[in-house]
């Protein structure tokens, strides 16, 4: 059969609906099911999946011992009472938590990048970036997750209310840590493999979003709003849970909105750089 | 009608140049250098719908870099590409509807997930209509004969039963153009065969174009009508496999059976591939000579029972060919 004869004969009927209404229901339906696997993979090896996740909740329980010493002795640190810190702790490991339990992949992407496993999200139809994101689960951070939920319901303010601000917190925790990870870690368009590096300032963001703010004085609190923007998680127990501060919540927002935009900015200039590499990669 | 069309395409790489061991990790580290290597050099050429193009070359020569090139990964260094009407790297969403990728060192089946798992998760990437999706996904279990490895972890299934998941999971969404990198590489001569010959239905039924890259020579011969040859970035070569069968097949093999011993045999411009009692494999190069004046030659001192001509198998033209894109470039 010559190749005319195979071009005729063959009918080309298209089976995606990509250009159909209901675009939305259909990227949800994608990013669902990409949560759905994720767990299921992590679920594949049952025993190790509860032991890490066990360990992460421990882990997270000995700084909880270690505060509730400290203020069993001083009352109140710069105003910061006991239930602040505690507030404090379940929105830092509780954003955390969303970020990695969710979108996995965002302290990775310079690695992904270095090595050239970009090319089989490259190859599929769906945004890049969201697709980098949802295709792993750190397990250790389900623990994370329901650390933060388990000292929510001990310490919170559980009316429903206090539940929107606490969801509300956590949104904006998980928002700024994805994205300052993802910005750090295109670094790598640029500058090779920057995996040392960029998880060197996402553990600086991570760490000072476990200390009070009011501990920091003058350049400090500068370093902490203006360089890493561990302020802006950091002040939410204060500043949006205890009391709706106006002023500090927009800025939070307009920080996290404009994290989303460079972060997007950024990786999407960063792929038109993107060298690919012949290492071979399984997707796990 | 073209379904690749592709006019001075080119990509260069920055890569970064070391010497060798400590000392010279150090001295790159205060004062790095960096050359150009140019992996695609300005290539020319259009694929029409339903064609089989095997596109050829050593190891370096440019294929995966033009692939990647052509499926929207990478971003050219210069000139132009359409695939289905598509630019690749600026309509690379809309195009990978279309189109189906296999890459023979990347997987995009989930490790520890069966196949089914990712299987669904495409028909989700593809935005794939339901029951067409059921329908499809079911033809391609019975196809390729998957329904044993389903429910199976990928991590427990062989080399080959991976490979033909992986082909059936690009082939979901119908792709009009399929574009394979190396996909027989490290199978064995059984899983090669049927994957060539689902690969050439598919071509048959669906009017599927087929670019694909390989350093196997059953998967040009069996698979493929036309060729292009790059070597160093450039198209050395772009005609029917016949064709180049022809132009790099300057050797023809003599299997000769005579009635005694053969003896020392001393004939220009033939060597004597195998002997044994009464069996000698010769290889003329008819670039020399001619297979009448080898064969003259033979039967003026003894006497043929049998005789066979036989081209070279597909394997030594490749080799032959690859052997002489290195002379040529010593020489120049």
């Amino acid at each position: 059969m010559s190749t005319e004869d195979r071009t005729n004969s063959a009918s080309y009927y298209s089976i995606t609906e990509h250009d159909q209404p209901g675009k939305l229901r259909r990227q949800l339906s994608f990013v669902l099911r990409s949560w759905t696997l994720n767990l299921a993979g992590a679920m594949e090896f049952r025993l190790s999946f509860l032991l890490t996740a066990g360990m992460m909740m421990i882990n997270n329980i000995v700084w909880i011992v270690f505060w509730g010493l400290y203020f069993n002795r001083f009352q109140v640190l710069n105003g910061w009472e006991l239930h602040d810190v505690m507030m404090l702790w379940a929105v830092s490991a509780g954003g955390f938590g969303l970020m990695a339990t969710f979108f996995g992949n965002a302290s990775r992407i310079a690695n992904i990048i270095a090595t050239g496993q970009l090319d089989v999200y490259l190859a599929q139809p769906k945004p890049v970036l969201l697709h980098v994101l949802i295709s792993r689960m750190s397990v250790s951070a389900i623990g994370d997750v329901l650390f933060a939920l388990l000292v929510f319901a001990i310490f919170g303010d559980k009316s429903a209310a206090g539940i929107a601000k606490f969801g509300l917190a956590m949104a904006i925790a998980a928002v700024i840590f994805i994205f300052f990870s993802v910005i750090v870690n295109c670094l790598a368009f640029w500058v090779g493999n920057t995996e040392g590096l960029s998880i060197q300032l996402f553990n600086a963001l991570l760490t000072f979003t476990t200390y009070p703010t009011s501990i920091f004085k003058s350049w400090g609190k500068l370093v902490l709003f203006a360089v890493i923007p561990a302020g802006f998680i950091s002040y939410l127990p204060i500043g949006l849970l205890r009391e709706i501060n106006l002023p500090f919540l927009i800025g939070a927002l307009a920080v996290s909105a404009l994290f989303v935009a460079c972060g997007t900015l950024l990786f999407y200039r960063g792929l038109k750089r993107y060298t690919s590499g012949n290492m071979m990669t399984l997707r796990r | 009608m073209s379904s690749i069309r592709v006019e001075q395409l080119g990509k260069a790489f920055r890569i970064k140049k070391k010497q060798e061991g400590f000392a010279g990790s150090f001295k790159s580290l205060l004062k790095p250098l960096y050359e150009d290597k140019t992996a695609v050099d300005g290539i020319t050429f259009s694929a029409r719908q339903g064609e089989t193009v095997a596109f050829l070359g050593p190891n370096g020569a440019g294929k995966s870099t033009t692939i990647k090139m052509l499926t929207g990964i990478l971003h050219p260094t210069i000139g132009f590409a359409e695939v289905l009407g598509c630019c690749p790297w600026t309509e690379r969403t809309k195009l990978s509807y279309r189109i189906g990728s296999v890459f023979g060192q990347k997987s995009q089946l989930w490790y520890h997930l069966p196949p089914i798992d990712t299987f669904e998760l495409m028909s989700r990437i593809y935005e794939l209509r339901r029951s067409d999706y059921l329908q499809r996904r079911d033809e391609m279990i019975e196809r390729f004969e998957l329904a044993p490895y389903m429910n199976t972890p990928v991590r427990k299934l062989s080399l080959g039963e991976r490979m033909r998941c992986e082909i059936a999971a690009s082939l979901l969404h119908r792709p009009q153009v399929l574009f394979l990198d190396e996909p027989t590489i490290g199978l064995d001569v059984v899983v090669k065969q049927r994957i060539r010959r689902l690969i050439h239905e598919l071509n048959e039924q669906e009017g599927t174009t087929v670019f694909l890259t390989s350093h196997d020579a059953g998967d040009i011969e069996q698979l493929c009508e036309r060729a292009i040859v790059i070597n160093y970035g450039r198209i050395v070569f772009d005609d029917r496999v016949e064709l180049m069968k022809l132009r790099y097949m300057t050797h023809k093999t003599i299997r000769l059976v005579v009635a005694d011993d053969p003896g020392d045999m001393d004939i220009p411009g033939a060597t004597v591939v195998e002997r044994s009692e009464t069996k000698v494999v010769l290889s003329v190069d008819t670039s020399l000579t001619t297979i009448e004046a080898a064969l003259t030659n033979v039967m003026s001192s003894r006497r043929i029972i049998d005789v066979t001509i036989e081209d070279p198998p597909m394997e030594e033209i490749i080799t032959r060919m690859y052997g002489d894109f290195g002379e040529e470039d010593c020489s120049s």
